[in-house]
């Protein structure tokens, strides 16, 4: 029998807490010794060269307008900046919401009993799936906007309501009301469905009666729209075709319009393989309980089986929503005044490519992150609610 | 009120059961089912009637390879027999295996039916290739099809045999460094003919998404194993790149690349648009490995590492032998998802670095002076569509059904 | 054990990894300390020394503008500034021939510059005085008096740009031609929306399907897409107004005056014979002028205030023959003008000798 070796300290060289900070002192000197080379260089070839690597370019005049937005030329660089990223926030949320809607649409499409419709969402998902984004957005500039929608002076004026021309799609509008009281109005709007679903929420939880919570809260929201509007002086424009241009309404710019659709229809195709996916990892036996308490088709999916679906597909359905922000900077090659665009412009009137390039960068990671921690908290909260 | 049907399903039970089950149901069929008819028929039309696929023909050579020059398209060949040979190689090398093991799926089958399954497969993929060579006017890219094709019947044949055989481990060994340095060996050959800076067209999107993934995939699993590790400061250093690097678009990585990159190295190593595109896509893929064999990692149940301990194993034969093959068998499934994502996002360096790949090229041909002003550009962004469709269909199936043999998931 | 097992898969991971790395700080560090020498010397060794030790010229310029540089089906570079890129290698190398002509985009011209991918840019290229200052760049002799203009369809019954109200002008970012735009509709008081896009051609795109009213552009370069046009030149019309000054011009890296002066006076010897009327077909009937200033600006022997042959060696760095090699291989800046920008339609105009009201003036060669 041998008895164990007494315990004692070994030596350093086999102590493992300091082979481990030195391993990564290590790597981590390795890394530092090869971001310093290459900020030398940086540093010295800029130097040389003498281009500017601070940030006080971002006072300088712009020297540039952006179209569809209230910026002129003499404003700061910073400002265009400003100009930018909100552009880029538009396409993303607008993005975000209608990517969701049409890729549920079709992920249930998938799970259809009709042979047409499944046949159908099918093909969609796998043509929009394994096409190179680029393509698609080559395609709608290019193709829809430029060859399908008419030269301004043939636009089509369907109903007196829209005029839609390739120079842009004019939309019936609020007149005279500023940005400020509409945000107001939609705020309203929604804190009062939000406040209303709870109280139905909590009724129909004490009573047994159906909450109906999207009825009422939904009635509410078109109502105080409704109400804002009148309030607001009840005026609207209608879109009208002036000379080249088209007043009134508001118009949505040509290129927002292919950049959203090709983001839509492309994220759509893979948001609606996830929420294919994740009506299947829902048991069979919640869709029969509920077709056993005589719940319609309806009933059935949008409120016993897509709401468990949607927990399973959050994470997931994060990731897309992050690459269709990210994906949003290929609007820079097709006229659309995002963020990325913005840089590239400013660096085209003279403002120093690595800081400015670098600036975007930080801000596409900064919006990542602010993303993903919604995804995140929407993530955790609604996983409080699984028992 | 619908009735259930209690007769044997017939055509009109079928269309009844998956056509007109409601009146929501027919109301669905009609309408998208005519609007899948005029789509098909318009679709159809444009292929074969309306399309004016010309402009196609014409420039094949430039949508594929670019300008690469037509004495050195030799070189391609070659390199592409060789590939040819060198695929047939490893699946008939892994088909002998599965013979041995007595889990080959095919054994079992007729020719006929080993035949259709190819057919199945890569039918795609071979009628695009015929589509291509139907539109050139030369034979050289019929010969090198040909000969790919025969490298390709060899090598499997050749592979089959060596595959079945349990060979000593050296050989094995070697086998693997041969078969690792062969693509490696085409690649550079293929270089040497041209210098990467002039690869253009079809070719550039297809190597440089190859070149990419391979090169991140060492970064990639230091990142992973980086991220895991217990080390904080090890730790702390992976998870700052691979989010930071998630964070960003690529495309503005690639814009910040053709930019900024002679600023932080010598004007002498200053490399060409390609190799800048290729060593963006190099550290932007490294992130996205990391977090998928991070997930591999996971997916390894623990009592594999303690059975390796139990049997006596060094802790770098654990890692190596038992932890690591099984994480990186699980993962091949999301590389190749991975692959197909970079592939399709090649598109991205013609925008932002000018280069003229297949994407750019299909741009540009539709400015020549004979196709000039005449809406071209609906012909060329189908053709490329369909091209990088195939491509990305065709891996994603392949790519879906290894995950079904690998059960990924399913334990 | 757990990490006692990592660690050592770790750290058999990271000592190939170092090993690598390793390698690459060895060549890293010989390179950068290449560089610092590179840096030190940058003073007494001159990019024209470097130049001819290379034998060949690497110049910045573009693979598609009409007239000015085009790249051919035989991959050769043909036009104005591509001439330009040949007259400083003849000059400097003998050799109009001896020119890599690096194809580069509007976006990434200064940088290419800057770090040394090319010597020099002849690239039309605005000289403006921040791009002088803040992009590390002196610009050299004008080669081209520029303008910025703008074309529109000829049915569009504008005879002038205050005609043009509430329009979309598109234009190709990256340039100058944005801000331009912007500060003349203020100063007209017109209402233009500006849509900079990636290239000519998806401007060709968006201006043949009618999303733009107005492409402005230099108007030697709206001269040249004028004369590509689809439906023909005569389909579109360049308005008269010009609204900028475009001085276009080559440049090189600020601080090296011996390759600034080398490839200045190889341009200025172009403008130099057209002055004196010497041609690439009758070069040679000139090198035994009567006129010593002519035979001493080709390199000829001339007879000194002590009655000795010699010819003159203005110190520049280059051949005494220089002049010869440019206006023999390459020709005089009209042959130059007259072979690329001529058939698009241009005129001379501010582009003419002095002699003629133009602005082109060479100092004297003595």
């Amino acid at each position: 029998m041998t008895t164990p070796a007494p315990q004692s300290r070994p030596p350093f060289y086999r102590d493992v807490r300091i082979l481990s900070w030195a391993f990564q002192l290590l790597v981590f000197g390795l890394i530092a010794a090869v971001v310093y080379w290459l900020f030398g260089n940086f540093q010295r070839n800029t130097a040389d060269s003498g281009i500017p690597t601070n940030f006080d370019f971002l006072a300088n005049p712009a020297s540039f307008a952006i179209p569809g937005a209230d910026f002129d030329s003499n404003e700061s660089v910073r400002n265009a900046y400003v100009v930018g990223i909100l552009n880029t926030i538009r396409v993303a949320v607008v993005g975000i919401i209608l990517a969701t809607i049409l890729g549920i649409l079709i992920g249930i499409g998938r799970l259809s009993k009709n042979w047409v419709v499944r046949k159908i969402t099918t093909v969609y998902v796998e043509v929009l799936r394994n096409l190179p984004l680029l393509v698609i957005m080559t395609f709608t500039f290019l193709g829809v906007v430029l060859q399908v929608l008419p030269r301004i002076e043939n636009s089509w004026v369907p109903l007196g309501l829209l005029v839609v021309s390739n120079r842009g799609i004019g939309v019936p509008w609020y007149q005279d009301a500023s940005g400020l009281s509409l945000l107001l109005v939609l705020f309203v709007g929604f804190l009062g469905w939000w406040l209303i679903a709870r109280w139905r929420h909590s009724v129909s939880d004490r009573t047994g009666e159906a909450s109906r919570a999207s009825l009422y809260g939904g009635g509410f929201f078109i109502a105080v729209l409704v109400i804002g509007w009148l309030l607001l002086g009840a005026s609207y424009t209608l879109p009208v075709v002036d000379g080249k241009q088209i007043a009134g309404g508001i118009r949505i710019d040509p290129s927002y319009f292919a950049v959203l659709i090709a983001l839509v229809i492309y994220t759509a195709s893979h948001i609606a393989e996830i929420v294919r996916g994740s009506i299947q990892a829902v048991p069979l036996g919640q869709g029969e309980a509920a077709t056993a308490l005589a719940l319609s088709g309806f009933q059935r999916m949008w409120n016993v089986v897509l709401p468990q679906a949607m927990r399973i597909a959050i994470p997931p359905l994060g990731n897309q929503y992050l690459n269709l922000i990210k994906n949003s900077s290929l609007g820079a090659g097709f006229a659309y005044f995002e963020l990325t665009n913005v840089t590239q412009v400013t660096v085209g009137n003279g403002s120093p490519a690595v800081p400015a390039f670098t600036l975007a960068l930080v801000f596409y990671i900064v919006l990542s992150l602010i993303a993903s921690s919604f995804v995140n908290l929407a993530n955790r909260r609604f996983k409080l609610v699984e028992r | 009120m619908t009735t259930v049907s209690v007769t044997k399903p017939s055509a009109l039970t079928w269309v009844r059961r998956n056509l007109f089950r409601t009146p929501l149901d027919a109301i669905l069929t009609i309408v998208f089912g005519s609007l899948a008819v005029y789509v098909g028929i318009r679709g159809l039309l444009f292929v074969f009637v309306n399309g004016r696929w010309e402009i196609i023909s014409v420039n094949l050579k430039l949508l594929m390879v670019g300008r690469w020059p037509a004495d050195e398209l030799i070189a391609i060949a070659v390199a592409l027999v060789i590939l040819g040979l060198w695929a047939g190689l490893i699946a008939g090398i892994i088909a002998g295996r599965q013979v041995r093991k007595g889990t080959s799926a095919i054994e079992g089958m007729t020719r006929l039916e080993r035949a259709s399954d190819l057919g199945r497969r890569f039918g795609l993929v071979i009628a695009t290739l015929l589509l291509l060579l139907s539109l050139t006017d030369t034979s050289g890219p019929w010969l090198m099809v040909l000969f790919t094709f025969v490298g390709g019947v060899v090598g499997r044949l050749i592979g089959g045999q060596i595959g079945v055989r349990s060979l000593p481990s050296w050989v094995s060994r070697l086998g693997i460094v041969v078969m690792v340095v062969i693509p490696v060996w085409a690649y550079l050959y293929m270089a040497s003919a041209v210098p990467l800076a002039d690869w253009e067209g079809f070719l550039f999107n297809l190597s440089s998404a190859a070149a990419g993934v391979v090169l991140s995939f060492p970064l990639g699993l230091l990142l992973a194993l980086g991220r895991r590790s217990k080390l904080k400061l090890l730790k702390g250093m992976s998870i700052a790149y691979i989010e930071a690097v998630r964070g960003a678009p690529l495309y503005v990585l690639l814009l910040l690349a053709n930019v900024s990159l002679e600023f932080f190295v010598p004007a002498a190593l200053a490399p060409s648009k390609v190799v800048r595109a290729i060593v963006t896509f190099t550290l932007f893929t490294a992130a996205y490995i990391a977090e998928i064999v991070r997930g591999g990692l996971q997916s390894v149940p623990l009592g594999q590492e303690e059975a390796a301990k139990a049997l006596g194993l060094s802790p770098t034969k654990q890692m190596r032998l038992i932890v690591l093959p099984q994480a990186l068998r699980n993962v091949i499934p999301a590389q190749i998802g991975q692959f197909i994502s970079l592939f399709k996002d090649t598109t991205l360096a013609g925008l932002a670095l000018g280069i003229l790949d297949l994407l750019n090229a299909a741009g540009a041909i539709t400015q020549q002076s004979d196709f000039r002003g005449q809406g071209l550009i609906i012909e060329t962004l189908v053709f490329v569509g369909f091209l990088f469709w195939v491509g990305s269909f065709t891996m994603s199936r392949e790519s879906q059904r290894l995950e079904r043999k690998l059960g990924v998931g399913t334990r | 054990m757990k990490l006692r097992k990592l660690l050592v898969v770790l750290t058999a991971l990271t000592l190939v990894l170092a090993a690598c790395t390793s390698d690459d700080g060895d060549t890293t560090t010989t390179a950068a300390a290449a560089d610092a020498a590179d840096a030190g010397g940058e003073e007494m060794t001159s990019l024209l020394d470097e130049v001819i030790a290379r034998g060949e010229l690497k110049c910045g310029t573009r693979d598609a503008l009409t007239g000015f540089a085009v790249l051919t089906e035989e991959g050769d570079h043909v036009g104005f500034d591509s001439d330009f890129c040949r007259v400083i290698a003849a000059a400097v190398l003998g050799d109009a021939e001896a020119v890599d002509h690096v194809d580069l985009e509007t976006a990434d011209r200064f940088t290419a510059l800057q770090s040394g991918q090319v010597d020099v840019l002849s690239r039309n290229t605005t000289w403006t005085a921040s791009r002088d200052g803040s992009e590390g760049a002196t610009f050299l002799t004008v080669t081209y008096y520029d303008g910025q203009g703008m074309m529109v369809t000829a049915d569009s019954g504008y005879a002038g740009i205050a005609d043009m109200d509430g329009v979309i002008v598109c234009v190709a970012k990256g340039t100058t031609t944005e801000g331009n735009a912007a500060a003349e509709a203020d100063r007209l008081g017109l209402d233009w929306e500006v849509r900079p896009f990636d290239d000519n051609d998806l401007i060709q795109e968006a201006f043949g399907a009618g999303q733009c009213d107005g492409w402005s552009a230099d108007s030697s370069a709206l001269t040249g897409i004028r004369a590509d046009q689809p439906d023909g030149p005569d389909s579109v019309v360049i308005l008269p107004d010009v609204f900028s000054k475009e001085p276009l011009a080559p440049l090189v890296l600020d601080g090296d005056t011996a390759w600034a002066q080398a490839v200045n006076w190889a341009i200025l010897a172009t403008i130099t014979a057209e002055e004196w009327g010497i041609t690439s077909a009758n070069v040679d009937t000139f090198l035994d002028s009567d006129d010593s200033n002519i035979r001493k600006f080709l390199g000829a022997s001339f007879e000194d205030s002590d009655g000795n042959e010699t010819t003159l060696d203005a110190g520049l760095g280059l051949p005494t023959d220089f002049a010869y090699q440019v206006i023999k291989q390459v020709g005089n800046y009209g042959e130059i003008f007259d072979r690329h920008l001529a058939p698009l339609g241009l005129e001379r105009g501010v582009n003419a000798l002095w002699t003629d009201g133009g602005l082109l003036y060479s100092p004297p060669y003595r």
